[in-house]
């Protein structure tokens, strides 16, 4: 082996590497798609990503206008941060065991009607392409892909010390809807209440790019976001999240599970994917990993 | 359509100005000089003609026909009376204008959120083009305000042209941003408007517009 991939090894959970490990094709041994039921959520914190080699590949991997769109971002950290992110979505999508011809130089993508991106698979007589879903979110020091099958899936991610520049309860009345800020206003303690609020945006943009129309579909005011229990508890993942689209939205479909984890100690991220109809009222079957782009990756939770 | 705008964009002379501009300003009188009916101080280094960029009367209001750059809907729909207009084309900051107006060569017009390709406007340099779009001010003020929710330092470039994505703003920011210029302006931005906000300008310019409409 050469000597910069022994000092990899250290940091490496994946028994398998030799210096092809650079190469276009990982070695890392193929994953399965997952099921219908499961979610499978994958991160990288751009901090630790540090080594120039390894960002040349990943500019490698994208598309000229992709690269287009890195390079026109302002400055280091956000060039850094959109390529790590296109990266991520590349490498993730090719780790499952789709078909030899899929690499992550070669995915294409397009967007919907919406703006949504999804997958443009290369369509032949002989293959049919995985009903994978992907989503992407990002914020300064995290970025994450959420992957489903068969199911539409919007995540999203924020810091928890995120500062928000103006005052908390006039942000959730001008963008929440009613029931929500009474829900919020009755929280004494500011702190927790700057943490509810922060974590109710993620659940409802997750929402709403879950929905695919984005945000002036769905604007946040038009739904409430209500917790199964009567006193919601920071273990929200545990208790049922529903939808309740106000009156007259025709637009707004319930059939909704969702999730929210806490990533990295640093983050809180929200999952939605649709029902899948079998487990019903059960936690969402979320697998996390957290991963270095073509490096290495293990598994959270 | 598109032929029209093209024909609209091209330079204007004098007589169909004067002509146009007749049909809707109050302020003319029969000895029409642009100079006076714009304050431009006669000692003003803006000796040159005046063209304005005016879209013929078959645009009428709700065709929500919107010119990011050179034409907002309010000027086109009532240039009379307008004070966005009159103080984007008053001589109180000439050089701002001369810069602005100098540096579009190329206009991209968006017609329903849809884009269509830049057109060439043909250079001439014996004319000064003055923008319709919104005014100085309220760009610097956006820009002000998106720096501030940002966390960009005083001297990082803030323009009419940023892109708010290309400035690291994510879906939190963009709606705080939103917040702060309803609350700057007194306004209220409807989501499906919100939307269509690529950049500092097209910020500017809806907040005109719906200045405009109060």
């Amino acid at each position: 082996m050469l000597p910069y991939v022994c000092k990899l090894c250290l940091n490496l959970k994946i028994h398998c590497i030799d210096q092809r490990m650079f190469c276009t094709s990982s070695l890392l041994s193929p994953l399965q798609l997952p099921s219908r039921t499961e979610t499978h959520l994958w991160y990288v914190l751009p901090n630790e990503v540090k080594s120039e080699p390894l960002i040349k590949k990943y500019v490698d991997l994208l598309s000229p206008i992709e690269k287009e769109n890195v390079f026109s971002m302002r400055g280091d950290e956000l060039q850094k941060l959109a390529l790590l992110a296109r990266a991520l979505v590349r490498t993730t999508i090719t780790r499952y065991q789709i078909c030899s011809h899929v690499s992550p130089r070669s995915l294409e993508f397009r967007k919907n009607a919406h703006g949504k991106p999804e997958v443009c698979w290369q369509h032949s007589d002989d293959w049919h392409p995985p009903p994978l879903h992907f989503n992407l979110s990002h914020t300064s020091t995290l970025i994450a892909c959420g992957i489903t099958i068969d199911s539409p899936i919007g995540i999203d991610v924020e810091e928890k010390q995120r500062r928000m520049k103006n005052n908390i309860l006039s942000f959730a009345r001008r963008y929440f809807s009613r029931e929500e800020v009474e829900r919020l206003s009755a929280i004494s303690d500011p702190e927790v209440q700057r943490q509810e609020v922060i974590k109710l945006w993620t659940l409802k943009e997750a929402y709403v790019k879950a929905l695919g129309t984005g945000f002036s579909g769905a604007p946040f005011n038009t739904f409430t976001i209500r917790f199964g229990s009567a006193n919601p508890n920071p273990d929200a993942k545990d208790s049922a999240v529903v939808i309740v689209p106000l009156e007259n939205q025709t637009n707004l479909t319930t059939n909704w599970q969702f999730a929210q984890v806490e990533l990295a100690g640093s983050h809180y991220a929200a999952i939605c994917r649709e029902n899948d109809g079998i487990s019903e009222g059960a936690p969402m079957k979320l697998i996390v990993r957290k991963t270095v782009p073509l490096v290495e990756e293990h598994c959270v939770l | 359509m598109r032929l029209l705008l093209m024909v609209a964009g091209e330079l204007i002379n004098w007589h169909f100005q004067t002509q146009a501009l007749t049909k809707h300003s109050q302020f003319f009188d029969t000895n029409y000089k642009p100079f006076s009916l714009y304050n431009i101080p006669s000692h003003s280094s803006c000796s040159l003609p005046l063209v304005v960029f005016y879209s013929f009367p078959v645009f009428n209001s709700s065709s929500q026909i919107s010119f990011p750059l050179l034409f907002s809907q309010s000027s086109m729909a009532s240039i009379a009376g307008s004070s966005t207009f009159m103080a984007s084309l008053s001589c109180h900051k000439p050089n701002q204008a001369l810069t602005r107006a100098s540096n579009f060569n190329a206009v991209s017009l968006a017609i329903n959120g849809k884009s269509f390709p830049s057109l060439k406007l043909h250079s001439a340099p014996s004319r000064l083009r003055v923008s319709c779009a919104a005014k100085p001010e309220t760009v610097d003020k956006v820009c002000s305000i998106v720096r501030k929710q940002l966390a960009l330092p005083e001297d990082s470039a803030v323009t009419g042209e940023s892109k708010f994505s290309s400035l690291g703003a994510d879906s939190l920011d963009t709606v705080e941003i939103v917040m702060g210029l309803e609350e700057e302006f007194g306004i209220s931005v409807e989501e499906e408007s919100a939307q269509t906000i690529a950049t500092v300008q097209d910020a500017a310019d809806l907040i005109e517009k719906l200045i405009e409409k109060k």
